[in-house]
């Protein structure tokens, strides 16, 4: 009797939650071409010019409702997991490049090839690369690309001025891992201390900047290095892993890589970039209003915030040359999924059908936020982002000149990211040598063949 | 279970004949009704099926096996686990060092010194502040570059101090900001005990001639323990389960540094969807807390008071 | 605002139901001037925030990393107040580094008001009831049970919010008032904890007299246990209040619909609006002094029971 107990106690634990469970998961979901569809995403710039779209779909769609769900991206994906675990995820969603492989690899999300096909959508349309992202590790199609971004750079015109850096300077950077090459004269010029000493003057005090040459994101982009280092790094002809999408092999031990990360290391010991630990609390945008930073790396994304910063002027330029003797620059896309689970799968379908339509892209980019993906949109995108007074095409020529590389998409990400958010705060706060990315490789690369 | 519980029974009245003591099961029990529902059905439960996933390599959406005990098998060999348990527990004492202490103060203070409400509403106002407002206003007042608080220690001619930058500032200043936060509440807790001590004894102590310290040590702190043990064992607890500061500043770093049991096992649960290892980690934290505040309640002695 | 109270503070006079508890028995002397200066110092430390808040507030987001630790707003508007409001345009907003939506104050404001006030109500009776079973009834396995109730503090809410979210699901209450108020209703380890504390210092003189004069067990919990914890009930009462009022994660899990929302999920979702990464500090700064306002009233108002109530379980 007495040792009876417990193995009932367990077997009735497992019964009650084998049956809890049950709940969990999405379920395989339905076609329905009408209906309510919800529609989430996480930038409120675009907020508008989505409403738009969706007021202008109805309008031809009569029978399908769209319900747009708008919350910031610190809420967004921990919230999309509790809405696909308790099988109430949006119909249709914005996605990213570096989750989706997560949520294909759980069969969250609906393979499009079928109805792209069906559709005769024509994907030559968009922007070169931003439809291959989207093509998942199994060869299927998860979504349909809706914009793309590129990285380059924001300067402050005033302190350009004041350095004696003229724009035309500007757009004709060279850079190399050595010794930084006409990039890294610039930086040293636009650095200034607090006795008014520039970076390249005797008498420098690199402890007692006022004014850092390049500013340092408290975020240094893990793995991908998107808006941080990826435009050095790829301008020595270094790729991330063995495949330009869904690589199984990192290249972190490249020395190209190590060399680079060593040179950007190095511009924090020479006092032209801020120490790690001092940038943990204000944004990039928030020191460049302070006068903190005379030049900063960010996405194309950022160029209408930017725009909105009182107080100070800045002006755009693309990457510096590299080694390779090419710009190179990340280049990313947005799409819209469609979950598995929806009951209206047909309707979440004309949804998404519209929002990759020159109809929709052509809205989105009047909203003057991001570049739409469909290459006949870009130019007028582009003259509604210039009335910012920005040179837009510090972006995008290097799409024109094909100098982008792909954002690296990759399975495992999360775990990938997690591994290298660590180690590159530990290499830039000079706790570990960026030699030691050789052996986090092998950490990284371990999560691919351990399954 | 029973094994665990405190042997002392302290106050109450006094040992009741059986009639009367199985009358009083009774009334207990109904008086327990809403309450123990309460428990099993949004604690409980949901902690059994927890327990339960960690035994298993449950991950949301994949198929789930049994796994045994491997996840606490792995636990022992997890670098990450044993850091983010040692910078807990530095934070745990940091936490309680700097809130208990200085609580009580405030709270003698508060007694002793002035009956005012103005003041007493003063020093709960941040805790009307939203946790995540808290954590983000600090953060930005104590940003390297541009806080208000390192231009200020600059215009004294000390160098900019990196709070939540650096390793060796981020916890103490995490400890700082939650407990500048809760230090009203704290005071309040304890205040309301120390209302509950009769005026009389203090009039005593005083025509016996006794200082103020002397009556604090021996009036206010021991009767004031059972309240003392509720605070330790709230703010302990509390300090252990550290999460939305962290989250909205340093998010574990630099390089783990804050890297908090809490937030590991969030990262864990919902950035890397291993839900069923979390889970071992959650079932291990929940035993230390247990012990630990058990052993704290056998200590303060908690269900005795002087009073009675 | 209560500001100015700071620095001048003297003693209020003593409340006339309670002359005992006058505060002479510190008499002037070093130490108390050194009491008095610790006492200003830590208002100081408590207060400099808030007025940081409130520059802030008053500041304009476009410019605001401008102004560097100049201790008045940047660029004077009133523009975070209205757009927190919904009296600005989206222009205006945006303007101001705004993201042009609003917290519609009023409704969230009710939702508020509603949640805090059930889920006070109910922890704070059925947190008494059982306190009062821990505290003052003896029965089997009491304590036992008790530290049981008490690991729920310890519960990680990685192992709560699903299933509890799922068991909402199921009822079918998603986006309803019950929805936010039912995993606190019922019991919270904090409540019952806080009394059984309180309840344990009561004389068992007083309540052994009761039963004399024949009062059951629920007579003398409602008219003895009870009016003698007072103090604590209320101080209680306005904790969890504070506490209920700013949930977060779980309301807006539960009820992120504008109908139900609270005024906090409200802030954070405000807060998460925030144009690519670059937080509207103003208006978050603006909405979060507003949201402290309701509870600010209602300490007020409350705060003087706690005074009033000294002096009761002195009566021996």
């Amino acid at each position: 009797m007495r040792n009876r107990v417990p193995a009932v106690a367990a077997a009735l634990v497992v019964a009650l939650v084998a049956c809890a469970c049950g709940a969990r998961g999405p379920s395989g979901g339905g076609y329905g071409d009408t209906g309510e569809i919800t529609y989430w995403m996480w930038d409120s710039g675009q907020l508008p010019a989505y409403q738009q779209c969706a007021n202008d779909f109805e309008a031809t769609h009569p029978d399908i409702d769209v319900t747009i769900e708008q919350m910031g991206w610190d809420n967004y994906w921990g919230r999309l997991l509790t809405a696909f675990v308790s099988d109430a995820a949006p119909d249709v969603f914005v996605d990213h490049t570096s989750k989706y492989g997560d949520y294909v690899s759980r069969g969250l999300i609906e393979p499009l090839d079928g109805l792209v096909e069906e559709s005769g959508i024509d994907l030559g349309q968009y922007v070169d690369g931003t439809a291959r992202l989207w093509v998942g590790p199994d060869g299927r199609r998860y979504g349909l690309p809706k914009d793309f971004d590129a990285v380059g750079l924001f300067y402050n015109t005033e302190m350009a001025a004041a350095a004696g850096v003229t724009p035309a300077q500007m757009q004709e950077l060279t850079w190399n891992p050595a010794d930084g090459g006409t990039y890294e004269d610039v930086i040293a010029r636009l650095t200034v201390d607090r006795n008014g000493v520039r970076g390249d003057e005797p008498g420098f005090d690199r402890n007692a900047v006022a004014t850092y040459g390049i500013g340092l994101s408290d975020d240094l982009g893990a793995g991908a290095g998107q808006t941080q280092w990826s435009m050095y790094a790829a301008a020595t002809g270094w790729s991330h892993t063995d495949r330009e999408l869904w690589g199984t092999r990192f290249n972190y031990d490249d020395p190209r890589f190590q060399d680079t990360i060593s040179w950007w290391r190095g511009l924090i010991e020479k006092g032209f970039m801020p120490p790690l630990e001092q940038t943990i609390g204000g944004s990039l945008s928030q020191q460049l209003q302070a006068g903190r930073y005379a030049m900063v790396t960010e996405g194309s994304w950022n160029i209408n915030t930017f725009a909105q910063l009182g107080g100070i002027s800045l002006a755009t330029a693309p990457t510096p040359i590299g080694p390779s003797g090419e710009r190179a620059t990340m280049s990313n896309s947005l799409a819209d999924s469609i979950s598995t689970g929806s009951p209206n799968k047909g309707a979440a379908w004309e949804w998404v059908r519209y929002l990759a339509s020159p109809e929709c892209q052509s809205v989105v980019g009047q909203g003057g936020v991001v570049l739409p993906a469909i290459a006949s949109e870009v130019p007028a995108a582009e003259a509604r982002l210039a009335e910012h007074g920005y040179d837009i095409t510090a972006f995008t020529r290097q799409v024109r000149d094909g100098t982008t590389v792909l954002y690296p998409v990759a399975e495992n990400a999360a775990d990938v990211d997690s591994v290298m958010k660590n180690a590159m705060e530990r290499v830039m706060s000079f706790a570990a040598d960026p030699s030691s990315l050789t052996e986090v490789n092998a950490e990284v690369n371990a999560l691919f063949t351990s399954g | 279970m029973t094994a665990l519980a405190p042997a002392r029974v302290g106050a109450g009245p006094a040992a009741a004949p059986p009639r009367r003591s199985r009358r009083e099961t009774w009334t207990a029990l109904a008086f327990l009704v809403p309450s123990l529902l309460g428990f099993v059905l949004f604690y409980f439960w949901p902690t059994l099926q927890g327990f339960w996933l960690s035994l298993t390599d449950y991950s949301f959406f994949a198929d789930t096996s049994f796994v045994g005990l491997d996840n606490y098998r792995r636990m022992l060999g997890d670098e990450t686990f044993w850091n983010a348990l040692l910078v807990t527990v530095e934070y745990v004492a940091l936490n309680i060092g700097f809130q208990t202490v200085l609580a009580l103060g405030l709270a003698v203070l508060l007694h002793r010194l002035t009956q005012s409400v103005v003041i007493r509403g003063l020093v709960l106002l941040p805790y009307l502040v939203a946790n995540v407002v808290v954590a983000l206003l600090w953060f930005w007042m104590l940003d390297a570059q541009i806080g208000v608080v390192n231009q200020v220690l600059g215009a004294l001619g000390v160098d900019a101090v990196a709070f939540f930058g650096s390793e060796d500032w981020a916890i103490p200043t995490v400890a700082f900001v939650n407990t500048w936060r809760h230090l009203g509440y704290t005071a309040l807790l304890i205040f309301a005990g120390l209302q509950t001590i009769p005026r009389i004894l203090y009039e005593a102590a005083r025509v016996d001639g006794a200082t103020e310290w002397q009556m604090f040590r021996r009036i206010t702190l021991p009767m004031l323990r059972p309240v003392l043990a509720l605070v330790l064992v709230v703010t302990m607890v509390g300090s252990f389960q550290v999460f939305d500061t962290v989250a909205v500043t340093t998010a574990g770093g630099p390089a783990e540094a804050s890297n908090v049991i809490q937030y590991y096992i969030f990262d864990l649960a919902f950035q890397r969807l291993d839900y069923g290892y979390a889970a071992a980690v959650s079932v291990v934290l929940l035993v230390i807390l247990a012990v630990i505040a058990f052993v704290q309640l056998r200590l303060a002695r908690a269900n005795e008071s002087d009073l009675a | 605002m209560v500001h100015t109270d700071v620095t001048t503070a003297p003693p209020n006079p003593a409340p006339t139901t309670a002359p005992a508890a006058t505060p002479t028995t510190l008499r002037f002397a070093p130490g108390r001037i050194l009491a008095w200066a610790a006492l200003i110092g830590v208002v100081a430390i408590t207060l400099f925030p808030f007025y940081w808040m409130l520059r802030t507030a008053l500041s304009n987001g476009t410019t605001l990393a401008t102004g560097g630790s100049s201790l008045l707003p940047v660029d004077f508007t009133w523009g975070a107040f209205r757009r927190v409001l919904g009296l600005a345009t989206t222009e205006e907003a945006q303007a101001e580094g705004g993201s042009g939506t609003s917290v519609e104050f009023w409704v969230y404001l009710r939702n508020s008001v509603v949640v805090a006030t059930l889920i006070t109500a109910g922890q704070v009776f059925f947190g008494a009831l059982a306190a009062y079973a821990f505290a003052r009834l003896r029965w089997p396995g009491r304590d036992a049970v008790f530290f049981l109730f008490l690991t729920a503090l310890m519960v990680p809410p990685i192992f709560t919010q699903l299933p509890n979210f799922l068991l909402m699901r199921d009822l079918g209450i998603l986006n309803t008032y019950s929805a936010v108020v039912l995993p606190f209703f019922f019991m919270t380890p904090f409540a019952i904890f806080f009394l059984r504390q309180f309840f344990l210092g009561i004389s068992s003189e007083i309540e052994e007299a009761a039963r004399l004069d024949g009062a059951g067990h629920v007579r003398t919990f409602f008219r003895i246990i009870v009016p003698m914890s007072w103090g604590p009930v209320i101080t209680l009462a306005l904790l969890q209040y504070v506490q209920a009022w700013n949930e977060y994660f779980w309301p807006l899990l539960v009820a992120s619909e504008r109908e139900v929302r609270t005024l906090t999920v409200a802030l954070g979702v405000f807060r998460a609006q925030e144009p690519q990464g670059n937080p509207d500090w103003p208006g978050l700064m603006a909405a979060t002094l507003i949201a402290a306002v309701p509870v600010l009233l209602l300490f007020l108002a409350f705060g003087r029971r706690i005074v009033d109530s000294i002096g009761f379980s002195g009566i021996k």
